[in-house]
């Protein structure tokens, strides 16, 4: 009897769910269609190779926090604060570069740093048993004061100098192919990305370190059992979410060739829409990659109007309605089963 | 062991592990522990920066930045100095503790009491949410929201109000009622989205606060600009609407009014979350969801409701900002919506708890502006400052692990 009044509430969810995403969907094709149409913008000017590269430079930060992001929760840890890591690597990068005048070497110190943090911020988790939420927001707030705090230590101002970047490696043939050109036309961050996205999903799927990723989030308990230590998992798990938001955050400072401190910095949330992207991909590092594209691609869109008709601060909010609207359809995804809860082993 | 050392012994113990006395406690040790640490990357900032004469020497090197100036501006400049040189009683000088001349009714205390009356409002927001377990983020935008409503809504009444004391009568309410609405409503956006579509509160309301900003200064760069105005500023509210300050010197745009609503506002949030129904459906669906839904409790009702009330004091916050502290909405809002979360994490989000913890940083903030003007350290230093206290708070366990160690040797047996 109850299971049976269980599911009836449950196929009434399930009813006003769907209401409410064709209900989203309409609502998000129709804003599309009225952006188009008063702007005079053409698909003509979506489809073009200076669009889809801008996509790509633009996918950076946030699909590199996004890779980070799901080997995190994935594996039990929630870390909400690659905005932080996305903050503190992209300071750390411009400052290399200021101190060594190397590109590369800033890249490093970018990684390093947002290294550092995920370090720091997997033993207030696991070692200290922190609320994995607050601990992560704190993680963002920190950085948040330590880039621009920093920045004026050393350059006087919240915003650093400008330096050198990176610059584009074209590969000879490919990147002359129409529209998926600029494809092969990209900053070494961006060829990073492709290596990265297929390389996450590999170690997800195909590895035994994925499986154990995965056990760590569903069922530590038995992970434990099998003689696979749990919490080191969860250590090397969340130090990696580091590293790549790290390349994310780097990456992205490092084709400006600049940090910018003021407000919410440079990063501007972008730390947050990562989550969603991995959260709308149901994390898999591929649907990571193109639910990013998505978001990327409304912020290049935003950019390309700003020189259009509408008011530039109406048309900066779009990537951030979209990704509210996107949420608020996908907010069905599960979670893994013990992600935010603290795994104690037995034979403590 | 003497009986005086077991008294010890049970203080200490009560001390680690009582759970109410022990949230003080452990809000006090990450204050303690973010000064310090706080301190030590004042050192190293103050390695990394070049000056013409070292400001302090440990140990044989100098050092650009001294932590202790630095702490002593936050904390003695915020107050309007008000120790005596002379008072030393470490040195066994007992002259007056406070300096001749100091008044509590500086222009310093001023400052740190108006951004102490604006993050109470803040605070109590981000603790009622807290409290049903909703991570409301979006503070910081639901105090724009309500701060331009008020601020549009105040001008527009301004012709139609009564003059002199009738009109601020008439006026002060409608400006506060106006930033609650506003404010509640937008925080109805993420509860509702949060109840109906399972979308995580902590990423909608951050969106939120982007989506606020950039409105807001659409608005008052185009359509709300003031009509002379170089600046993104709407036009002024009527004089009738600024809330009257009362001993303080007007120009510092406090008001002890002000405070004095918002102190009431604590005490009204304090009984509404422990001795009203709505406040028991609050906390009982903040514990436990399921158990809350078994007992009748409306879990979706409730986390709007949560969000409603918590957008609603954002924007009184925004409101009290508008009226007391600026008299036009501009942009460049404070973040007192991020300041909110800290205060309401060290306050355990307990609302008498927003009393304690909104002065404090009050007295950060306001000596963060001493320390702008006084030493040569960036006064970005107070956001990473926050940023470490949230991050301290949320890791009781270091602290009951460091009481342990060092307090108790019968084991980490008792659990907190």
């Amino acid at each position: 009897m109850t299971t049976e009044v269980r599911s009836m509430a449950e196929i009434a969810q399930r009813l006003k769910r769907r209401w409410l995403e064709l209900v989203l969907v309409s609502a998000l094709l129709l804003a599309l269609g009225v952006l188009f149409s008063t702007t005079g913008l053409t698909l003509g000017d979506v489809i073009s190779k200076r669009f889809l590269g801008a996509t790509l430079r633009l996918s950076v930060p946030i699909a590199f926090a996004a890779l980070g992001g799901i080997f995190a929760e994935k594996s039990g840890v929630i870390n909400i604060g690659l905005e932080g890591h996305l903050i503190i690597a992209a300071f750390a990068a411009i400052a290399g570069v200021i101190m060594t005048g190397s590109v590369w070497a800033g890249f490093l110190a970018g990684i390093l740093a947002s290294t550092l943090f995920a370090v720091l911020f997997a033993i207030v988790c696991i070692e200290f048993q922190a609320d994995q939420v607050i601990a992560g927001l704190a993680i963002w707030l920190v950085a948040l004061g330590l880039g621009p705090f920093l920045s004026t230590v050393l350059y006087g101002s919240v915003n650093t100098p400008q330096t050198g970047s990176f610059q584009t490696i074209t590969i000879p043939g490919l990147a002359s192919l129409p529209v998926i050109g600029a494809l092969f036309d990209v900053t070494p961050p961006v060829y990073l990305l492709y290596v990265a996205v297929i390389g996450c999903w590999y170690v997800l799927n195909h590895t035994a370190f994925g499986r154990w990723v995965n056990a760590s989030g569903e069922n530590p308990q038995a992970l434990d059992t099998a003689g696979i230590d749990v919490i080191r998992v969860r250590y090397v798990s969340v130090i990696l979410s580091g590293v790549l938001a790290g390349i994310g955050g780097a990456g992205y400072a490092l084709s400006i060739g600049q940090f910018t401190g003021s407000g919410e910095t440079m990063i501007g949330g972008r730390g947050f829409i990562a989550v969603v992207a991995y959260l709308l991909g149901n994390y898999n590092p591929i649907g990571a990659f193109l639910s990013t594209a998505l978001f990327a691609g409304l912020q290049t869109l935003q950019i390309q109007l700003q020189t259009g008709v509408l008011p530039a601060s109406l048309v900066q909010t779009v990537p951030y309605i979209t990704v509210i609207v996107v949420l608020a359809a996908v907010g069905h995804t599960r979670t893994p089963a013990a992600a935010g809860e603290h795994y104690e082993s037995g034979d403590e | 062991m003497t009986d005086s050392d077991s008294r010890w012994r049970a203080l200490l113990h009560r001390i680690v592990y009582a759970s109410a006395f022990e949230r003080m406690v452990i809000s006090l040790a990450a204050l303690v522990l973010s000064i310090l640490v706080g301190g030590v990357l004042i050192l190293v900032s103050g390695r990394l920066t070049t000056c013409p004469t070292a400001a302090t020497t440990y140990l044989g090197v100098g050092f650009c930045y001294d932590p202790i100036t630095v702490f002593d501006r936050l904390f003695f400049g915020a107050l309007g100095d008000p120790m005596n040189p002379l008072f030393k009683p470490f040195a066994g000088e007992f002259a007056a503790p406070f300096r001749a001349g100091w008044s509590p009714f500086n222009a310093e205390m001023a400052v740190t009491l108006r951004e102490t009356t604006v993050l109470i409002f803040t605070g109590l927001s981000v603790a009622v949410a807290f409290r049903a377990d909703v991570f409301n983020i979006g503070t910081q935008g639901q105090l724009v929201v309500g701060a331009i409503t008020s601020a549009v809504s105040l001008t527009a009444l301004g012709p139609v109000a009564p003059s002199g004391i009738a009109g601020s009568l008439v006026l002060i309410p409608a400006g506060l009622l106006a930033g609650a609405i506003a404010g509640g409503l937008y925080g109805a956006i993420p509860g509702a989205l949060k109840a109906y579509a399972d979308a995580n509160e902590v990423i909608t309301t951050i969106m939120l606060n982007f989506v606020a900003a950039k409105v807001a200064l659409f608005l008052v760069s185009g359509p709300l600009q003031r009509a002379d105005s170089q600046i993104a500023q709407t036009e002024p509210i009527p004089a009738a609407a600024s809330i009257p300050s009362v001993l303080f010197d007007a120009r510092t745009g406090f008001s002890l009014v002000a405070l004095a609503v918002a102190v009431c506002t604590a005490l009204a949030c304090y009984y509404l979350l422990n001795h009203t129904t709505l406040g028991y459906e609050l906390r009982t669906s903040g514990l436990q969801a399921a158990a809350a839904r078994y007992a009748g409790v409306k879990t979706d009702r409730t986390i709007v409701g949560s969000l409603v009330l918590s957008g609603a004091l954002g924007g009184l916050g925004g409101a009290i900002y508008v009226m007391m502290i600026v008299g036009d909405f501009q942009t460049g809002v404070p973040s007192y919506g991020f300041d909110g979360i800290t205060v309401a994490i060290l306050a355990g989000s307990n609302p008498l708890g927003v009393l304690l913890a909104a002065p404090l940083f009050g007295i950060i903030q306001s000596g963060s502006i001493v320390i702008d003007t006084t030493t040569n350290v960036p006064p970005q230093l107070v956001d990473v400052l926050r940023g470490l206290i949230v991050l301290f708070v949320a890791m009781p366990e270091f602290f009951r692990q460091f009481g342990r160690r060092f307090f108790d040797d019968d084991g980490g047996e008792i659990d907190g």
